[in-house]
């Protein structure tokens, strides 16, 4: 055990402008994402969040809980599609602890209780917390 | 190129698309005076080969494939100002049954990205593509 589990982060609900956004800083250009006739053409009701932007918004919980430089691993599992409107809400629990300073995580992205977008596991060297800022990611 | 080899290519990092990307994924670095890589940047050097990954190298049907899933593992920090080597390669790609008795494609590639004066690995990339099989 390595103390109690970090706060849980709630990021603004997601806009489509954040999926532009997401799309254009990642060159991830799949119509899917941004183009709403495409993405109804292809049977979804709106345009989907890139399952990347999710694990991001996952990896920024992390660094934002451990600090920056910190993850040493970082694995995600895509459970859900997210679409604008979506409230996400990261949480983390620790999972075991190593000598060398580091620690495994579970973490999980849901948009509700039971609902969960994505599932990962990180190892996280624990030495950069203390640099880690106070700011909340969740914020514009 | 090694034999199972796809593609190598170089990846300068540079700081106002480290900014960038850090801002899209609300990582809290991107307001630093210089911004630290998310975990996840490394997408960023790899977008276009994944592009041609789905839609030349695998021919996935883009409709029927979902992301399963993804894994970074650093083995050193990656920084701005770096020129990265990146190279690609498919580990599997199999054919499987699901629970319900549909046939899955389970396609796993990964990308190394490695200090290209040094040789030095930084971070492996590994992601799982799943294609559906079609309606009948």
């Amino acid at each position: 055990m390595n103390g109690p589990a970090p706060e849980p982060i709630v990021f603004a609900p997601l806009t489509r402008t954040d999926l532009v956004r997401y799309a254009g800083a990642s060159g991830d250009f799949n119509p899917l994402h941004h183009d709403h006739a495409f993405a109804t053409a292809a049977g979804l009701h709106d345009v989907m969040g890139h399952g990347m932007l999710s694990a991001g918004l996952l990896g920024s919980a992390v660094t934002t809980w451990f600090g920056a430089g910190s993850v040493k691993n970082f694995t995600v599992r895509f459970r859900s599609p997210v679409w604008p409107g979506d409230r996400l809400t990261a949480t983390c629990r620790f999972r075991e602890g190593d000598a060398d300073g580091t620690a495994e995580v579970d973490l999980l992205l849901s948009r509700g209780p039971d609902d969960v977008v994505v599932a990962g596991v990180a190892t996280v060297r624990l030495d950069r917390a203390l640099a880690a800022r106070e700011q909340k990611v969740g914020e514009k | 190129m090694s034999g199972d080899t796809l593609e190598e290519w170089d990846f300068l990092v540079e700081e106002g698309k480290v900014r960038e990307f850090a801002r899209a994924v609300r990582d809290p670095s991107w307001q630093d005076s210089v911004p630290v890589p998310p975990p996840t940047f490394p997408v960023v050097a790899s977008a276009a080969f994944v592009e041609r990954l789905v839609t030349q190298y695998l021919d996935l049907d883009r409709s029927r494939t979902v992301h399963g899933e993804e894994r970074f593992e650093y083995f050193g920090p990656i920084r701005i100002g770096q020129v990265l080597r990146c190279r690609a390669r498919k580990v599997s790609d199999e054919v499987k049954t699901g629970k319900r008795g549909g046939r899955m494609r389970i396609v796993t590639t990964e990308v190394e990205f490695a200090e290209r004066d040094t040789g030095e690995l930084l971070c492996r990339e590994t992601m799982v593509s799943i294609e559906k099989e079609a309606a009948s």
